[in-house]
């Protein structure tokens, strides 16, 4: 299974959303990082990752966004993850990191 | 690299004999003609220059045009020859890595091997099996003099080679805090600091450390992100989820793990796992938590070791022998 | 026999050039069929390497008349950015084009002797040879 990311730009400004669409592995997860890790560096930037479309996500998929966590600390920027699907969410329970990743799974992300 | 005159003369016979009379015999011998040549390494440039040689032997007068098209061929098919060659080198080149990772995984075995206590009043089964050939799950038993256990399971983030890197770094540092009675939350808030420290800002482990008190029964425990186990209520004949919040090792350094407690009964069980016991796949759908426990209740009422075995057994066949990802699973029974 | 012939690389249709130059050598000398073609791939793959990283460079092609063999070498020689890594170029599986090319590897498999020498901003010269089977 493939993971399809689709950068929709600029919207305000200073604000970026990653609408992701696909599962998120070992095999894509470097994928995602290329992708939001330069969005994430960014000073100011606020990063919305999407995954209304994400079935399925492992523990690489996490290290992703605790990678982009931290470059978030040192960029000012600000990540937030939106429609999570109940697996997905799960797993950010699981691992206590819904408490440190700002997560809002009823907000519709994309627009 | 060259074949003999001999050898030649009987591809020529052989081609002979195939064009006169369509021969199964000759095809077959011809069969056994084309694994000789790959032991010897004949490239397919070679084996269509044999082809055009013994040709011209057998029909000197040869249209041109026929000449020519095998030339042809002969040309394009050296780049075929390199294909092939480097496809060999690259095979060699695999084999050497595929022994250096048997090394690295024996290896690892001996380092992270832990051997299971006997401790009186508990039945302990526990079974852990990569799905590749290095374990990214690590669990480990001490007991103490008291007849008292200290248990831990963790799984690093993804699998492999760094997987089990990371994982000798944590049996270090569990073997390196005093043997004097931790608590599980200060062990994990202890492992936290070392793994923060010491492993790539994308790296993560989780961990389940729990602590079992003979005398009284109870078990306390603390969870770093670790997939929950379940608690199995004799009494009742009910599974119980183990709740135990708390964020992963080594994502921030002054991380906090609560602690939690829970009194052990006759024939309870404590069930602790990885997640490549919960994330199996069947097909393209993933196992729900209830089908787990519906497989395990199944074995329950067996020896912890055998029960163990039993479940793993099951979800390898499901998943058609091949995992996904490293399994571990152990049963803590109270006997008594 | 001139003992010495070069073709300018510029252009992709310089490549057939190059080949054909070295297929007549190769055929005056005596190679036999396989080997002509192997020669002929083998500045095949040179040239387009000039083409495509150095843009512009020479191949030389020469006799070697030893005492005891014949052989033919071949000289791929340009002024482009060099190679940085030569190790990882001769690397099997290794292609900088990404292609299917047979690149430096494989030159080296289809001759007998192969050497490089390359400096940064300088340029590259490879040389192979081929001896004739007696």
């Amino acid at each position: 299974m493939d993971l399809n990311i689709n950068i929709l730009g600029n919207v305000e400004g200073t604000k970026q959303i990653l609408k992701l669409t696909g599962e998120i592995d070992a095999y894509t997860a470097p994928k995602l990082k290329e992708a939001l890790l330069p969005l994430v560096k960014k000073d100011g930037e606020l990063v919305i990752v999407d995954l209304e479309n994400v079935s399925y996500m492992d523990s690489t998929g996490l290290g992703v966004f605790i990678s982009a966590l931290k470059a978030t600390k040192e960029h000012n920027s600000e990540l937030r993850l939106v429609s999570l699907q109940d697996r997905v969410e799960r797993l950010f329970e699981i691992t206590g990191l819904n408490s440190i990743i700002n997560i809002d799974s009823t907000v519709q992300g994309g627009n | 690299m060259e074949l003999n005159k001999f050898d030649f003369n009987n591809y020529r016979d052989l081609l002979d004999r195939y064009i006169l009379k369509q021969d199964e015999s000759a095809l077959y011998q011809a069969e056994q003609f084309t694994k000789l040549s790959m032991q010897n390494n004949i490239l397919p440039e070679e084996f269509i220059n044999i082809h055009i040689q013994a040709l011209k032997e057998l029909y000197p007068d040869l249209p041109k045009e026929i000449c020519a098209s095998l030339n042809f061929l002969l040309e394009t098919m050296i780049s075929y020859g390199l294909a092939y060659q480097e496809f060999q080198t690259l095979r060699e080149k695999q084999g050497e890595l595929e022994s250096e990772i048997s090394v690295a995984a024996s290896m690892q075995q001996t380092l992270l091997s832990t051997t299971k206590p006997e401790i009186s009043g508990l039945d302990i089964g526990a079974i852990s099996v990569p799905a590749n050939r290095m374990n990214g799950d690590y669990h480990h038993f001490v007991k103490d003099e008291s007849n008292n256990l200290g248990i831990a399971i963790a799984d690093v983030i993804g699998k492999g080679i760094p997987a089990a890197l990371a994982m000798s770094m944590i049996k270090y540092a569990l073997d390196s805090f005093p043997e004097s009675q931790l608590s599980p939350s200060v062990i994990l808030e202890n492992l936290n600091r070392v793994v923060e420290r010491n492993v790539d800002t994308n790296m993560f482990i989780t961990m389940f450390y729990g602590f079992f008190d003979s005398k009284n029964s109870v078990l306390q425990y603390a969870s770093a992100g670790h997939e929950p186990g379940f608690y199995y209520c004799a009494k009742e004949d009910k599974f119980i989820e183990i709740k135990a919040k708390g964020l992963v090792l080594g994502v921030t350094p002054d991380a906090i793990y609560e602690q939690f407690e829970l009194k052990l009964e006759k024939d309870d069980i404590v069930i602790l796992l990885t997640d490549g016991v919960t994330e199996c796949r069947i097909g393209e759908r993933f196992i729900e938590s209830e089908e787990v426990l519906h497989v395990i209740r199944q074995y329950i009422h067996l020896p912890a070791q055998e029960a163990v075995e039993k479940v793993f057994k099951y979800f390898e066949r499901i998943q058609d022998f091949h995992l996904r990802d490293d399994f571990t699973l152990i049963f803590l029974k109270k006997e008594v | 026999m001139k003992a010495q012939s070069s073709v300018q690389i510029n252009k992709e249709w310089d490549i057939v050039g190059a080949r054909q130059m070295g297929r007549e050598k190769a055929k005056e000398l005596g190679f036999g069929s396989v080997d002509q073609a192997r020669i002929a791939t083998a500045i095949s793959e040179l040239a387009r390497n000039i083409y495509l990283y150095a843009q512009r460079g020479r191949i030389h092609v020469e006799v070697i008349n030893d005492l005891n063999k014949k052989g033919l070498k071949i000289i791929a020689q340009d002024e482009g950015p060099g190679i940085a890594d030569i190790s990882k170029v001769m690397e099997d599986g290794y292609s900088t084009s990404g292609g299917l090319g047979a690149g430096l590897p494989g030159v080296k498999r289809l001759m007998d002797e192969f050497d490089i020498l390359s400096d940064k901003e300088k340029g590259t010269t490879i040389s192979a040879i081929k001896w004739v089977r007696s």
